[in-house]
C-alpha cells in the first residue's frame, strides 16, 4: 500500500511549489510536481505597448533578475529585425552574467547546502583555524540563545549528510562569506543596470547608459573579488563534497532526469549572434556524443495536467488557452513543454553536456559520476568559472570599444530606429538563464502586443504529465529515490538540485487577440 | 504593547551579543535610524534601550503571496553588515520560505506555533489574489486565508514591495490581485513600503524605529512612512534643471543630451513620491535616473496599470 508524502511549501526555492510522492518499501514510485500560484503575466502584456513587456517580464522573477527583461528585449528586437550596438550587447552580457554569479553562489550555499550538512556537527570542531573558530562560536552562541532560526527546524541529518566537523564548519563559514559575495555580484550588476533587483537600463533597442571610467573600475574590483571566491572557495567546496562525502550519491545517479537535454545557446560573443559561450543543441536519451542542432519548431506545450482549458499540444506561437480552475485531473498551473514530444531537462547540466565541456566530462569520468542531483551542482559550479573568464574578456572588449567610440565623438548604446514599436512583427528571444533555456515569443500587430508567450527553464524542469501521460523531468527524477517518510530529506535534495523558480514557471497561452478570460466555477 | 515583566533592555543587549552584535554596533544602527527619521541624536540611547528590550522576544514571520521574491533578494543586497543583514540576526525569523531550513510539515508547524504565540511582526511580500482563492494555494489552503489568520494575531503588518502594498503588476491581471490594506481593512496596524522591489533600508529602519519608540513613524495617506515618500522624484532629480529649461533627452546616444530630462521617455517622476535620487540603490551604486532610465512610478498606488505605457512620450499619447 503506497504511502503519500506531501511537501508543501517546498522552501529554499523561488515561489510556490507543492510536491507529492507515493512511497512503497521506502522508495518513491510516483510523483507529482505542482505549481500553486498564478499571476497571469502574459495576458497583462497583451494589448500593450511592446516596450512595457521588457519592464513587466523583468519582474516575473526577482531571483533571476535581468534574465527575463533581457530576453524580452531580444524578442521584440527580433520582431523589428533590429540590431543593437556592440556596446549595448557587451553591457547586457556583463549585467546578466553578474547575476549568474550571484545566483549560482546563492543557490549552492543558501538554498542547497543545508540539505547536506549536519550543522550541529560544528560543536565538535577541534581545529585551530581562527576564522573557523569564530564561526563555531557564532553558531554555538545561537544554540545557547535557544534560537537557531533559520538553520532550524530542519529535517534530521541522515546517512548521506556530512557530519565531519571540519568540513561542516568550513562550508558554514563559506555560507556566511557567500552572503557578501552574492551581494557584491548584485552590486556589480547594478552599476550597469541602475539597481538590482530589477535593473532598468535594458530597453528595447539597447541600453540607456554606459559606465564611466570610475564605474568600470568599481565593477572590475568587485568582479575580481567575486571571481576569486568562485574559483578558490565555491568550486573547491562543490568538487570536494561531490568527490568526497557525496560521492556515493553522485555515482548512483541519484536524481537523474529523463536523459534529454536542451540548450538555446547563451551569451552571444560576436555581432552576428552566431558564436555563443554556451552552445545550442539537444541531446536525446543520454546520447552525449550526438548533439542535435536546435530546431525551435519541435517545441510544444501540453496543457492536459494544467488548469487551462483543454487543447492539443501547441508551439508557443499557436494554441489558445483560458484558465480553468475546475478542470478534472489537472494539478498544476505549470504547462508541459516537450521537445520533439520528449520531456527535457534544461540548466547547467544540459549546458555542460551540450557544450561538450571537456574538463567537466573528465571529472565525471574520473570519479564515475553520473548525471543527477550532485552532477547538477557540479555543472553549476563549472559554468560559474566559464562565466567569470568570459566576463573579464567582455570587460576588455567594452573598454576598448568605449575608448574608440569616445574618440570618434559618440558612444552608441541604443538603436533609435528600434525605439518606436513596429506596426507588425513576430519575434523570438531565446537565451540561456541561470536555470536553463529561456524563451519569449512575441507577436505585434498595430504597434501593440497581440500575443506573448514565455516558456521558462522551470516550466521545462518542473513540468507535469503531458497529453500522453509522460511525467516531467523532476517527476521522473524523483522516481526510485530512497526515502524515509518521517524524514524525507532526499526528496528536497533532488528538488533543489534543479534550482526551481516557480514565479517564472507558471504561465498561460492567451487566445488570439482576445482579452476575455473565463473563470469557471 | 509589550508584556511588562518581559521587558528588559539588558537582556536584549545580552541576546544581541550572543548573536554576535555588540552594543556599539547596535547603537550605530539606531543612530542611522534616527538620522533617517530626522530624530535628534540625543534620543539614540533611549531608542536603543527600548528596541533592545523589545527584541528579546520579537519573532518575525515572512509570507509570500503572488510575488517574485525580489523583495527578499533586495534584503540580501547589503555587502557590508548593514541593517538589512542584521535584521535576520536580530529578529527571530521563524518563517521565511526562501531561507529557512525546514520544509513542508515542519515549516507549517513553525508557522502555526508562531501564530499561536502571537505578538510577532508579519511581513508580506507579493500580492493576494481575490478573484478566486485557488490562484495562490499553500498547503492546499488559499493563501488569502493563511495571510488573514496570520495578520489577525500579528502585532504589526508590514507590506513590502508594490505588490504587497497595492497589488503591483499582478493587479493588472485577471486574478483580482490586491495589496494587504485592501484585504485586511481597518483596524490592523499596517505600514506600506512600496517600490519594486523593496528598498531594503526602509524595512530595517522602520522596524528599529517601531521597536525603539513603541509607535509607528508618521505615515502618509497611502500608509507609507512620510520620511521616505516625502518628495517626488521630480523635486529631487539631478535632471530637474533641464526640465525647467525644456531640455528633453530624445536620443540616448547623443553625448550632448545624456543628462537631460527623461520626460519624453515616459518618466513618471512628477507624481512619484520616493527618495531614490537622494539615496541610491545597492549601497549607493546607482539608481534608474542615473543610468538613463525613466522612472516607472513604482512607489505609487497607481503602479503599474495606470502608468502604462511606461515609455511613451507623453506629448504623443492622446
Amino acid at each position: 500500500m503506497a504511502q503519500r508524502i506531501v511537501i508543501d511549501p517546498v522552501t529554499r526555492i523561488e515561489g510556490h511549489l507543492r510536491v507529492e510522492v507515493e512511497v512503497e518499501n521506502k522508495m518513491v514510485v510516483n510523483a507529482w510536481t505542482k505549481g500553486t500560484m498564478f499571476r497571469g503575466i502574459e495576458q497583462i502584456i497583451q494589448g500593450r505597448d511592446p516596450r512595457d513587456a521588457v519592464f513587466i517580464t523583468e519582474r516575473v522573477c526577482g531571483v533571476c533578475m535581468a534574465a527575463h527583461g533581457w530576453t524580452s528585449a531580444t524578442a521584440i528586437e527580433n520582431a523589428s529585425g533590429a540590431d543593437i550596438p556592440p556596446v549595448a550587447r557587451l553591457i547586457r552580457n556583463l549585467l546578466a552574467a553578474s547575476l549568474w554569479l550571484h545566483d549560482h553562489v546563492l543557490h549552492f550555499y543558501h538554498l542547497s547546502a543545508l540539505d547536506y550538512l549536519d550543522i550541529l556537527a560544528i560543536k565538535n570542531y577541534q581545529g585551530k583555524d581562527e576564522k573557523l573558530l569564530t564561526v563555531k562560536e557564532k553558531i554555538l552562541k545561537l544554540v545557547e540563545a535557544g534560537d537557531t532560526a533559520p538553520f532550524t527546524p530542519r529535517y534530521n541529518p541522515d546517512d548521506y549528510s556530512v557530519a565531519d566537523p571540519e568540513v561542516v564548519t568550513t562550508v558554514v563559514s563559506h555560507y556566511l562569506d557567500a552572503l557578501k559575495i552574492q551581494a557584491k555580484a548584485k552590486k556589480m550588476s547594478a552599476i550597469l543596470g541602475g539597481k538590482q533587483p530589477h535593473q532598468s537600463s535594458i530597453v528595447v533597442g539597447g541600453v540607456t547608459g554606459y559606465p564611466s571610467v570610475e564605474q568600470l573600475q568599481q565593477f572590475k574590483h568587485l568582479l575580481a573579488q567575486v571571481a576569486h571566491f568562485i574559483k578558490t572557495i565555491y568550486v573547491p567546496d562543490v568538487v570536494n563534497l561531490a568527490t568526497g562525502p557525496l560521492l556515493p550519491l553522485a555515482q548512483s545517479g541519484f536524481g537523474e532526469g529523463p536523459g534529454n537535454y536542451l540548450s538555446y545557446g547563451g551569451f552571444t560573443l560576436d555581432a552576428q549572434g552566431e558564436d555563443k559561450l554556451f552552445k545550442a543543441g539537444f541531446v536525446r536519451n543520454n546520447q552525449m556524443k550526438r548533439i542535435e542542432s536546435l530546431d525551435e519548431s519541435k517545441i510544444t506545450e501540453a496543457v492536459t495536467s494544467s488548469w487551462y482549458k483543454d487543447s492539443p499540444p501547441a508551439h508557443p506561437w499557436a494554441g489558445s488557452t483560458e484558465v480553468d480552475l475546475d478542470k478534472e485531473k489537472a494539478y498544476t498551473f505549470i504547462k508541459a513543454p516537450r521537445y520533439d514530444g520528449l520531456p527535457t531537462e534544461v540548466g547547467p547540466l544540459a549546458r555542460m553536456i551540450i557544450s561538450e565541456h571537456e574538463p567537466f566530462f573528465r571529472l565525471m569520468e574520473e570519479y564515475g559520476i553520473k548525471p543527477g542531483a550532485v552532477a547538477r551542482h557540479l555543472a553549476r559550479a563549472q559554468e560559474a568559472v566559464l562565466i567569470c573568464d568570459a566576463m573579464f574578456q567582455w570587460l576588455r572588449e567594452l573598454e576598448e570599444t568605449l575608448a574608440q567610440e569616445k574618440a570618434a565623438g559618440q558612444v552608441n548604446i541604443h538603436n533609435t530606429q528600434a525605439w518606436e514599436p513596429p506596426l507588425a512583427g513576430k519575434g523570438a528571444g531565446l537565451q540561456e538563464a541561470p536555470r536553463g533555456a529561456l524563451g519569449h515569443w512575441v507577436e505585434i500587430a498595430d504597434k501593440k502586443v497581440k500575443n506573448y508567450q514565455m516558456v521558462v527553464p522551470t516550466t521545462w524542469n518542473i513540468s507535469p504529465r503531458d497529453d500522453k501521460g509522460i511525467r516531467g523531468p523532476m517527476e521522473q527524477a524523483l522516481i526510485g529515490i530512497p526515502v524515509n517518510p518521517n524524514n524525507p530529506v532526499n526528496l528536497v535534495r533532488v528538488i533543489r538540485s534543479f534550482n526551481p523558480c516557480l514565479a517564472c514557471a507558471v504561465h498561460v497561452v492567451s487566445p488570439q487577440g482576445e482579452k476575455v478570460y473565463h473563470i469557471l466555477g | 504593547m509589550k508584556k511588562e515583566q518581559e521587558f528588559s533592555p539588558e537582556k536584549g543587549y545580552e541576546r544581541l551579543a550572543k548573536k554576535g552584535i555588540s552594543r556599539r554596533e547596535f547603537l550605530k544602527m539606531c543612530s542611522l535610524t534616527c538620522l533617517a527619521f530626522g530624530l535628534d541624536l540625543s534620543l539614540v540611547a533611549k531608542i536603543a534601550d527600548a528596541a533592545a528590550g523589545n527584541l528579546v522576544k520579537k519573532p518575525l514571520v515572512w509570507l509570500q503571496g503572488q510575488g517574485c521574491t525580489g523583495c527578499s533578494e533586495s534584503l540580501l543586497s547589503a555587502v557590508d553588515p548593514g541593517p538589512e543583514e542584521i535584521l535576520l540576526d536580530l529578529l527571530s525569523v521563524r518563517f521565511h520560505p526562501t531561507l529557512m531550513a525546514a520544509a513542508g510539515e515542519q515549516a507549517k508547524d513553525s508557522l502555526t506555533q508562531c501564530i499561536k504565540e502571537g505578538n510577532y511582526i508579519l511581513v508580506l511580500e507579493g500580492s493576494i489574489p481575490t478573484a478566486d482563492p485557488r490562484f495562490c494555494m499553500v498547503e492546499d489552503r488559499p493563501f488569502v486565508d493563511q495571510f488573514k489568520e496570520a495578520a489577525a494575531k500579528a502585532e504589526l503588518v508590514v507590506a513590502v514591495g508594490s505588490c504587497a502594498c497595492y497589488g503591483g503588476i499582478p493587479r493588472a491581471g485577471i486574478t483580482g490581485a490586491k495589496g494587504a490594506r485592501d484585504v485586511l481593512g481597518e483596524g490592523i496596524k499596517l505600514v506600506n513600503l512600496p517600490s519594486c522591489p523593496l528598498k531594503p533600508e526602509r524595512l530595517a529602519q522602520t522596524l528599529i524605529y517601531y521597536l525603539g519608540k513603541n509607535e509607528l513613524p508618521r505615515l502618509d495617506e497611502e500608509g507609507r512612512p512620510v520620511v521616505y515618500y516625502h518628495h517626488t522624484l521630480h523635486d529631487s532629480c539631478h535632471r530637474r534643471l533641464h526640465y525647467e529649461r525644456g531640455e528633453f533627452l530624445q536620443d540616448w546616444n547623443d553625448p550632448q543630451t545624456k543628462n537631460w530630462c527623461l520626460y519624453y521617455k515616459g518618466c513618471k517622476g512628477m507624481e512619484t513620491f520616493t527618495d531614490c535620487s537622494s539615496y541610491w540603490w545597492n549601497e549607493g551604486a546607482n539608481f534608474c535616473g542615473a543610468v538613463g532610465s525613466p522612472c516607472a512610478g513604482c512607489s505609487q498606488p497607481k503602479f503599474y496599470e495606470q502608468y502604462s505605457p511606461l515609455y511613451a512620450n507623453p506629448r504623443e499619447v492622446k
